[in-house]
C-alpha cells in the first residue's frame, strides 16, 4: 500500500456538502477539515443531524462534496469517474454500516470474498476462512445472513471490510443496533485491526464507550467540527464533553 | 455469474414469474414451430409411384405469391409425354388430366364436395400412384369407368370421393355428377386407390388442359430427372425428391396456409407478451432490490458489473426455462395435429415429426426474449447510487417516469384524434384505423394506469370508506400506485382486447350479412347443394343471370398475369372490360386481349366494350369459357323466375346464400379470435399472479408491522386479497371503458357510412370471464406466498 508524503490515510479539506430539498438548501457539512493518519482510530461524535453520516459518506466516496477536497490514500476523489471511484472504494476502502451490510443471497464466506470477486481477483478459500476466524466466525462460513445474529453479521461485515486490506475503514454506528456484549466484540475487532494490522479506522458513534476505543475523538455540530480530544480518553471524559457541547448548542438554539 | 446463480436460487419467488413466462413462451414457440415445420407441401398419394414429375411452366406469381401456371394443351402434353418415353430410365410418362366427378347417391351429390373437384382421372394415371385393378377390366369407351376403392386399402385416411356408402361392383352402372351435368357410367372394374378412372381420351376431353406429366422411372430419380430436364427444356419444370411438394393441390396448400397464419399469430403474440412480462418482472424485482443493489455498488461493483449480474440472472432463468419449455412444446405438438386437421387448418393426414431446428430456434428465442426483457431493468439498476443501501424504507419510487408520461399522453391523444377523424377515413380502411385508435387508447391506459388508478380506487371504495380494512387497502393501493398498476395493467389489457376484438368482429359480422345480401339484386338464388358448384346442366334453362368463373393468363407489355374472368351470355364473341381492368392492361375498345385459356390455348379476343356496368373486370363469352375450361362450375344463379329443379342445386334466399360464406369465414375468425384471446388471458393471469406473488413476498415486513399493530392474521390476509381484487377491478373497469369508447367510435363511423343504425354488440360474457379469471389468479397469488414462506422457513437450514 503506497502512502502519500504526508502519511494521511484520509484527508478532508474544507469539506462542504449541501442538499437541496425542494427550493431550500440544507447544509449538512460546512467546511470540515479532518485527517486520519495511518494506523489511527478516529471517532466522530455529535448530535443527530450534525452531519456525521454525511461526513463519512463523503470521505468514503459514497457521496460527493459540494466543495472542498477528499484525498484517500493519496488519491483525490474530485474528478474521478463513477467507475474509477468504484474501483477505489473496492480496493482501498472498507465499510461497516449500522445494519444491512451483507447480501442476503450469499453465505458469510461469499460475502467476505465479494469485493475480491468483483475485482476479478483470485480468492483463496483458506484466506477467507482465516479472515472469518479472525472475527471468531470460522465455523459459520457457510451460513447466510438470515441465519446469523446481528452481532455476527457485523463481525462478518468487519471481516469483509478488512479482507481487501483497505487504506481506511469507515464505520457508521457499527454498534448502534447491537447489545452491549456484541458491541464490545465489534469494538475490540476494530481496535485490533488498528493495533495489529495498522489499519486506519474512522468511526461515527453516539456512544461514549465506543468512542473511548479511539485514539482521537472529534465532535461535529451543525456541520462543523466543534471540539476534539486527542490521545486515548476515558468514557467518562467523553461523555462529559458531549453533555457540555449539547448544553451550549441548546443554549445557542434558545438564544436564536 | 456465480453471484447471479446464487441470487436466483435464493430469490426463487422473484424469478418464478420470469421462469413461467419464458417457459410458456418457449413451449409455445417450440410447439408451433414443430407444427409449422412439419407442415410441408406434399405430393398427393396418387403420385406415390411417380418419383419424377414434370409440371407445366410457371409464368409468375399470383397476388398471394403462389406460382401461376399455364396448362399444357392436350396435344402439347401428349407430345411432351411421348418425347419423354425415349429418355433412358423412363419406363412410362403419363399425362395426368384432372376433373370434377362426384357420385350421386339418393338423388344428391355425396361425399366431400371440395375434394371431388380432383377425383376424376385418366385410367393410365392410376399407375402413377401404383394403383392396380382389384376386379374387372380397364375402361375402354366413353361412359366406362374404373371405380376407386372407397376404403383406400385402409391405409391413409382418404376422402370418400369414390363410392361413398355402398360398394360398386364391375358391371353395375353409377350415377355421377360432372361439370356437364349428371351422367350414368358403367363400372368396368375397381382399383385399390381413390378416385374415378376413365379412358385417357375421355379424361383429356373433360379436363382443362394438363398440368402434370408423371414419370415411372428405373434407377436413380435424381439422375433421370437430370436427363428429363434436358429434354423438357423450358416447356415445363421437372420435379424430383422434395421438390415434388409443388404437386400439392392449391386447395390443400390454402389449408396449410391458414394453419400457418394461426401459428404465426400465436408465436408473435406470445413472443411480444413474454418480453413484456419478463420486463415487468425484472423491473419489479429490481425495484424491490434497490437496497441490495446499492450495497453491491458500495462494496465495489461497477455499474457494468451490476448490469451484467442482473442480465446474467435473467439469462440463467431463461436458459433453465427453455430447457423446460422446449420439450413441453415438442411433446404437445403431436397432440394438436388432430384438432388442427378437424378445424380445417391442416390437411387430412397431417402428422408432426421431430423438428430439432424448430426446437433450437425456440430455445434461442427464449434466451433472446429473456435478455430483451432484462435489459431495461438492468440498466436502471446499474444507476442505483451506492447510498441507496442505507435507505431504510423501501419507499415507493416515482411510478411515472417522464418517458412513460410522454408515451401515455401521446398514445391517448393519438388514439382520440384518430377516433375523431374516423368518419373521414375511407370505409375500407376504417376498421384498421379504428383498431389502431383502440390499440393506442388501450396502450395509453396501461401506461397511465399508475395515475388513473388512485382516483379510480377512491371511487370504487367510496361506499365502504369507514372500515379499517378498507382504509388500509385504500391507502396501500394509492401509495403503492406502481404495484397496483402492475397488477391492474394485465387485467386492463386482457379485458380491453377481449371487449374490443370480439365486439368488433360481432358488430361487423352483423353489418356484413345485410350488406352483402343487399349487393345481390335477386331475392332468390339457385345455389349448389352438396356440390362444389353448379354443373352446366343445372344452369341451362334457369330463369335468371349467372357468370361462369375461369382463370385466364393475360399478356400485357412483356408480362403475363393471371386474371379471374367471368363467362357471361352475350351475342358477340368479344370481351367486355371494366375501365379499371382496361387501364391496368392498357387496352381500349377495338384492341385484342392476348390471353391463354385455362386449357393452355393461346387466343386473341377483341375488346367489344369498356364499361362500368361489366359484372366482372374481364367478361368473356360463356360458350368460349366452357369450351376452354370444361371443369368450370357456376357458383350461383340469380333467379328472376321459378327455377327448374336440377341435381346438386337448391333454391334459397340471397340472405341465406351470403350467410353460408359469412358463417364459414366467421368460424375461422372466431377460431383465431378465441385462440389469441385465450393466449392473452393466459398471459394476463400469469402477469397478475406474478406481480401479486412478488409484491406480497416483498412486503413481509409491512404485513408483520400490520400484525403487530393489532391486526389479526386473517385481517392482514384480507388486506392483501382486497388490494389484489381492487387492482383487478380497477384494471377491468378501465379496460372495459376504454375499449367500449373505441368500439363505439368504430360503430359510429360504420353507421355514418352506411347511413343506418348499426347495433353495437358488446361481449359482456367473454369480458366478465376474462376479468373473473384474473381476479381468481390475483387472489390465489396474494395468499400463496405466505404458505410457501411457511414451508421454506422450516427448510431454511
Ligand atoms: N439525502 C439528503 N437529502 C437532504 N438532506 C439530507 C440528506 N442526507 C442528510 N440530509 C440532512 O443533512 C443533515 C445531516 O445529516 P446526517 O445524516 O449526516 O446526520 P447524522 O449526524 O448522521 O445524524 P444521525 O446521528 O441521526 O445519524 C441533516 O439535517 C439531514 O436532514
Ligand atoms: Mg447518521
Amino acid at each position: 500500500m503506497t502512502m502519500t508524503k504526508n502519511g494521511f490515510a484520509v484527508e478532508l479539506r474544507a469539506a462542504t456538502r449541501t442538499y437541496s430539498v425542494g427550493r431550500r438548501a440544507v447544509t449538512a457539512l460546512a467546511g470540515v477539515d479532518l485527517t486520519a493518519a495511518a494506523a489511527e482510530f478516529v471517532a466522530v461524535m455529535g448530535p443527530s443531524g450534525s452531519g456525521k453520516s454525511t461526513l463519512l459518506h463523503c470521505a468514503a466516496g459514497l457521496d460527493r462534496l459540494t466543495s472542498g477536497e477528499v484525498v484517500i490514500d493519496g488519491v483525490r476523489l474530485a474528478g474521478l469517474s463513477q467507475r474509477r471511484l468504484t474501483v477505489l472504494r473496492r480496493d482501498r476502502v472498507g465499510f461497516v454500516f449500522q445494519a444491512f451490510n451483507l447480501l442476503p443471497a450469499l453465505t458469510a464466506a461469499q460475502n467476505v470474498a465479494l469485493p475480491r470477486l468483483l475485482a476479478r481477483r483470485r480468492v483463496v478459500p483458506a484466506e477467507v476462512t482465516a479472515a472469518l476466524d479472525e472475527v471468531g466466525l470460522a465455523d459459520r462460513a457457510g451460513h447466510r445472513p438470515a441465519e446469523l445474529s446481528g452481532g455476527e453479521q457485523q463481525r462478518v461485515a468487519i471481516a469483509r471490510a478488512l479482507f481487501t486490506r483497505p487504506a481506511v475503514l469507515f464505520a457508521d454506528e457499527p454498534t448502534g443496533a447491537l447489545d452491549a456484549a456484541s458491541g464490545r466484540e465489534v469494538l475490540a475487532l476494530l481496535r485490533a485491526a488498528v493495533n495489529r494490522r495498522a489499519r486506519t479506522v474512522v468511526m461515527v458513534t453516539h456512544d461514549p464507550f465506543a468512542a473511548a476505543h479511539a485514539d482521537r475523538v472529534v465532535w461535529l455540530g451543525d456541520g462543523r467540527i466543534v471540539d476534539a480530544l486527542s490521545g486515548p480518553a476515558g468514557t467518562r471524559e467523553i461523555a462529559m464533553r458531549t453533555a457540555a457541547l449539547e448544553e451550549t448548542s441548546s443554549l445557542g438554539e434558545a438564544r436564536r | 455469474m456465480r453471484l447471479a446463480w446464487q441470487t436466483v436460487r435464493h430469490r426463487r419467488a422473484a424469478f418464478a414469474g420470469t421462469f413461467v413466462a419464458i417457459a410458456a413462451g418457449v413451449a409455445l414457440v417450440s410447439g408451433a414451430g414443430s407444427l409449422a415445420a412439419s407442415s410441408r407441401p406434399q405430393a398427393p398419394d396418387r403420385y406415390d409411384a411417380s418419383t419424377v414429375a414434370v409440371h407445366s411452366p410457371s409464368v409468375g406469381q399470383d397476388e398471394y405469391g403462389n406460382p401461376e401456371y399455364r396448362s399444357w394443351t392436350t396435344p402439347e402434353a401428349v407430345r411432351i409425354a411421348s418425347g419423354l418415353r425415349a429418355v433412358p430410365g423412363v419406363r412410362a410418362a403419363v399425362a395426368d388430366p384432372v376433373f370434377y366427378v362426384q357420385r350421386i347417391a339418393a338423388g344428391r351429390p355425396a361425399g366431400d364436395a371440395e375434394a371431388s373437384l380432383r377425383d376424376g382421372h385418366s385410367w393410365p394415371a392410376a399407375a402413377l400412384g401404383g394403383y392396380r385393378l382389384t376386379a374387372g377390366r380397364p375402361p375402354v369407351r366413353r361412359g366406362e369407368v374404373v371405380a376407386g376403392d372407397p376404403a383406400c386399402q385402409g391405409a391413409e385416411p382418404c376422402h370418400g370421393g369414390a363410392s361413398p356408402g355402398d360398394l360398386v361392383v364391375p358391371g353395375e352402372t353409377v350415377r355421377v355428377l360432372t361439370a356437364d351435368g349428371p351422367q350414368t357410367w358403367t363400372v368396368t372394374g375397381t382399383a385399390d386407390g381413390p378416385g374415378w378412372y376413365v379412358p385417357a381420351d375421355d379424361a383429356l376431353r373433360r379436363s382443362s388442359g394438363v398440368r402434370v406429366i408423371g414419370l415411372l422411372v428405373d434407377g436413380d430419380p435424381a439422375a433421370v430427372a437430370q436427363s428429363v430436364r434436358r429434354v423438357v427444356g423450358d416447356r415445363g419444370t421437372v420435379l424430383a425428391g422434395s421438390d415434388r411438394g409443388a404437386l400439392e393441390p392449391d386447395a390443400v396448400s390454402r389449408v396449410r396456409w391458414l394453419g400457418a397464419q394461426l401459428l404465426i399469430a400465436m408465436v408473435s403474440l406470445s413472443v411480444f407478451v413474454t418480453v413484456f412480462v419478463v420486463a415487468a418482472t425484472c423491473g419489479l424485482g429490481a425495484a424491490q432490490r434497490r437496497r441490495e443493489t446499492g450495497l453491491l455498488r458500495a462494496v465495489g461493483a461497477t455499474p457494468g458489473q451490476v448490469r451484467r449480474t442482473m442480465v446474467a440472472e435473467t439469462l440463467v432463468v431463461g436458459a433453465a426455462a427453455g430447457l423446460t419449455g422446449v420439450p413441453a412444446g415438442a411433446l404437445a405438438a403431436p397432440l394438436l395435429a388432430g384438432p388442427l386437421v378437424r378445424a380445417g387448418l391442416e390437411p387430412a393426414g397431417f402428422t408432426v415429426t421431430a423438428q430439432p431446428v424448430a426446437w433450437a430456434a425456440a430455445y434461442i428465442l427464449g434466451v433472446v426474449v429473456a435478455l430483451a426483457g432484462a435489459v431495461v431493468a438492468a440498466w436502471r439498476s446499474s444507476r442505483v447510487p451506492p447510498l441507496e443501501a442505507l435507505r431504510e424504507t423501501a419507499a415507493e419510487r416515482r411510478a411515472m417516469t417522464p418517458a412513460r408520461w410522454l408515451a401515455g399522453v401521446l398514445g391517448a391523444v393519438g388514439g382520440t384524434v384518430l377516433l375523431a377523424l374516423l368518419p373521414r377515413v375511407p370505409l375500407t380502411q376504417r376498421t384498421t384505423a379504428g383498431t389502431g385508435a383502440a390499440m393506442l387508447l388501450i396502450g395509453a391506459a396501461a401506461l397511465l394506469a399508475p395515475v388513473l388508478i388512485g382516483p379510480l380506487v377512491r371511487a370504487v371504495t367510496w361506499p365502504v370508506r369507514r372500515s379499517a380494512t378498507a382504509l388500509l387497502v385504500r391507502e396501500g393501493t394509492r401509495t403503492a400506485a406502481r404495484r397496483t398498476a402492475a397488477t391492474a395493467a394485465p387485467a386492463l389489457l386482457a379485458v380491453a382486447f377481449t371487449v374490443l376484438l370480439t365486439g368488433m368482429v360481432a358488430t361487423i359480422e352483423g353489418v356484413e350479412g345485410t350488406d352483402r345480401a343487399a349487393d345481390i339484386p335477386a331475392a332468390l338464388v339457385l345455389a349448389p347443394d352438396g356440390a362444389p358448384g353448379l354443373a352446366a346442366a343445372a344452369v341451362r334453362g334457369q330463369p335468371g343471370r349467372s357468370a361462369l368463373p375461369t382463370r385466364v393468363l393475360v399478356g400485357h407489355g412483356g408480362a403475363t398475369e393471371g386474371l379471374d374472368a367471368a363467362g357471361v351470355d352475350g351475342p358477340d364473341r368479344g370481351a367486355v372490360l371494366t375501365p379499371a381492368t382496361a387501364a391496368r392492361l392498357g387496352l381500349r375498345r377495338g384492341d385484342d386481349v392476348r390471353l391463354w385459356w385455362a386449357d393452355g390455348t393461346a387466343a386473341r379476343v377483341p375488346v367489344r366494350a369498356v364499361t362500368r356496368d361489366a359484372p366482372a373486370g374481364l367478361c368473356l363469352p360463356r360458350a368460349l369459357v366452357r369450351e376452354h375450361d370444361p371443369v368450370a362450375l357456376t357458383p350461383v344463379v340469380l333467379l328472376d323466375g321459378a327455377p327448374v329443379p336440377a341435381t346438386g342445386a337448391r333454391t334459397m334466399s340471397a340472405r341465406a346464400y351470403v350467410q353460408i360464406d359469412i358463417d364459414a369465414e366467421g368460424r375461422l375468425v372466431r377460431l383465431f379470435l378465441w385462440v389469441l384471446l385465450g393466449l392473452t388471458a393466459g398471459y394476463a393471469v400469469l402477469a397478475v399472479a406474478n406481480t401479486m406473488a412478488m409484491s406480497t413476498a416483498g412486503r413481509r415486513a409491512e404485513f408483520r408491522t400490520l400484525r403487530l399493530a393489532g391486526a389479526a392474521a386473517g385481517q392482514a390476509k384480507l388486506v392483501a386479497v382486497a388490494e389484489a381484487l381492487l387492482a383487478v377491478v380497477a384494471g377491468t373497469l378501465l379496460g372495459a371503458v376504454v375499449a367500449a369508447v373505441a368500439l363505439t367510435g368504430v360503430r359510429d363511423a360504420v353507421a355514418a357510412e352506411l347511413q343506418r343504425a348499426v347495433p353495437l354488440v358488446v361481449p359482456w360474457g367473454a369480458a366478465s370471464l376474462v376479468a373473473l379469471v384474473c381476479a381468481v389468479a390475483a387472489t390465489l397469488a396474494s395468499v400463496t406466498p405466505r404458505l410457501v414462506r411457511a414451508e421454506t422457513a422450516g427448510s431454511g437450514r
